[in-house]
């Protein structure tokens, strides 16, 4: 937290150099680098030590805070392939991405292309789209448990127009646990992502779709054969965005919704890391599990990257 | 263009959606004046009076005065720490033109790729190590370095549309490296600077799993996120007194939003594509 009481003592020196070093501007320039040392210094302790303890503890045999800890080397990898759990877990979370994810980017698109064409009301619902991004985990989860609960919004609402069979209790109920998770997502995910998509769909010149409506495209098409196309690495982008969310996020929801349960049919994989750590205290198995999702995130980035690149 | 008549189901699939938005949200807003009878025999009512009567019990019940001015105190001093650490490591890696200095660079915007939830258990180790484990001040230190590659790769962006003529005809003048830090780069990025403390107030004071992990359960120490979810446990189903916690937690940032709406939006917007 020193940085600014050590730059004044070396800069004095840094006079500027004269201007006749044409092809190096950058020399009188130079002298600054240091200063950006403590923030890579801080980075490195807080973020990018902790992910490389997880490699590290994912190779130890660790029972619990105070027990003794040995080497296991691939031992833990074996323990969790074997663990059925695990499993549900990744069946969990491939359900979870494969089901949000498609949902909200293609939703969002469009609500973005419906709010790019500026139609009326679209400043109030520019407003209200922000309003998931505003709001923080815990709250969307009170939100989500008072409409969910057995005497919540949801039943309610059936009851009063005549569908009260259909009533259950959502987030206890192993065939629908996931699915409120899913839900979730998507009902938060949509209205951000949106304003992001209307925000690049703006600075996409008018004429271009005029040009493909005067060709007698309707705006179907104008929006995914003449708009999608332009922004597609754009697309990419907040696809990557949203993977990443989805894929570490949910423990979160997870631990405030639903426990993992009922059984392991609402565990996801990122769950999994927080209650084998917190709650089972088996630190090998939860950080191997980490490293499993680690490697997931990255291949998840990279199939995403490839599959968006522009290739016209 | 145009919007014809074929834009109907359009208009009603959004405005669907909208209402998605707000019902919940009016839902919550409504229950928090009503008892819990009046909840469910009318559960989209406009509340019958505005006693603050359920306001009082989330507030006592779980503490949440305290809960606010943790969380205040710990937003606000991580957005200070964020900028200490930010404005000047953008400062020197805008200006450099050295290869060391675009290595960092490249550090900062991988960062990206490092999702801020991944290491929870390795980081619990490190509050632990250091002794801060329980304390506020962990997540005061710990917040801005999540923050970092953000912050760093916005304020280079708007650091390097300052000119260079301005920096060199501050150095005529005999200005130090200080100087032209203090008194020609972070006037001229203001609003790079409102964008970054926007972001950051934005996921400092809605963090909830590091602060459960980190901070703890501890009534006197805990935030206001953390504070909240307790009161599920608290009030059991008493859905008045949870629903209006919910929205005093929910108070400062809708307040903040209001004010600054255009700016948020556009900060948003920014900070979640710049990777």
């Amino acid at each position: 937290m020193t940085t600014l009481t050590s730059t004044p003592g070396g800069a004095v020196v840094r006079q500027p150099a004269p201007p006749a070093t044409t092809g190096h501007s950058g020399t009188p320039r130079q002298g600054g680098t240091i200063l950006a040392v403590p923030a890579l210094v801080w980075y490195a302790v807080f973020m990018i030590g902790p992910v490389i303890a997880i490699f590290v503890i994912a190779a130890l045999h660790w029972p619990g805070m105070l027990q003794p800890v040995s080497f296991a080397g691939l031992g833990n990898v074996r323990t969790v392939l074997d663990d059925p759990v695990f499993w549900d877990a990744v069946r969990n979370t491939a359900v979870q991405l494969a089901v949000a994810l498609p949902v909200m980017i293609v939703c969002a698109y469009m609500l973005g292309y419906y709010v790019a064409q500026k139609p009326p009301g679209h400043r109030v619902i520019r407003y209200l789209l922000f309003i998931p991004g505003l709001i923080s985990t815990p709250a969307k989860a009170m939100v989500f448990y008072a409409a969910l609960s057995p005497d919540g919004l949801a039943n309610g609402a059936l009851k009063s127009v005549g569908l009260g069979s259909l009533t259950d209790a959502w987030l206890a109920s192993p065939s629908t646990a996931l699915a409120c998770l899913i839900a979730l997502d998507v009902w938060s995910g949509i209205g951000f992502t949106a304003v992001l998509f209307a925000a690049r769909l703006d600075s996409v010149p008018d004429d271009l779709g005029e040009a493909a409506q005067l060709d007698g495209a309707g705006h179907w098409r104008t929006m995914w054969r003449i708009h999608f196309p332009v922004i597609r690495d754009y697309a990419g982008v907040v696809t990557m965005l949203q993977f990443l969310w989805t894929l570490f996020g949910s423990a979160q929801h997870v631990l405030l919704l639903t426990q993992g349960g009922p059984g392991s049919s609402s565990t996801t994989l990122s769950f999994l890391v927080y209650q084998k750590a917190f709650i089972a205290a088996d630190l090998g198995y939860s950080q191997t599990v980490g490293v499993i999702l680690f490697l997931a995130g990255l291949v998840g980035l990279l199939t995403i990257r490839r599959a968006f690149r522009q290739n016209y | 263009m145009k919007l014809g008549k074929r834009w109907l189901p359009a208009h009603l699939l959004v405005w669907t959606y909208a209402v998605l938005l707000i019902v919940p949200l009016y839902y919550f807003l409504a229950s928090a004046f009503k008892s819990n009878e009046e909840i469910f025999a009318h559960p989209f009512a406009l509340p019958s009076s505005f006693g603050f009567g359920n306001f009082r019990t989330a507030y006592d019940s779980a503490d949440l005065g305290t809960a606010v001015v943790n969380s205040a105190l710990v937003t606000v001093l991580a957005l200070a720490l964020t900028l200490l650490l930010a404005l000047p490591a953008a400062f020197a890696l805008a200006r450099s033109t050295s290869r060391l200095a675009s290595a960092m660079e490249k550090i900062f915007s991988l960062g990206f790729l490092i999702p801020t939830f991944a290491a929870l258990f390795p980081t619990f180790l490190l509050a632990a190590a250091t002794g801060l484990f329980h304390t506020r001040l962990f997540m005061v230190f710990f917040l801005p370095a999540t923050a970092m590659p953000l912050s760093v790769v916005i304020l280079v962006q708007f650091m390097r549309t300052i000119p260079r003529e301005m920096e060199e005809a501050a150095r005529m003048d005999g200005a130090s490296t200080y100087t032209v830090l203090r008194h020609i780069y972070i006037p001229m990025c203001l609003p790079g600077i409102a964008t970054v403390l926007l972001l950051n107030f934005l996921t400092f004071w809605n963090e909830y799993l590091y602060s459960l992990i980190i901070i703890g359960p501890d009534p006197e120490q805990r935030t206001v996120q953390v504070a909240l979810p307790t009161l599920k446990a608290i009030t059991g189903t008493d859905y008045g007194v949870l629903t209006a916690g919910t929205v005093l937690t929910l108070v400062p940032v809708w307040v903040v939003y209001t004010v600054l709406q255009k700016r948020m939006q556009q900060a948003l917007v920014n900070g979640a594509v710049k990777a």
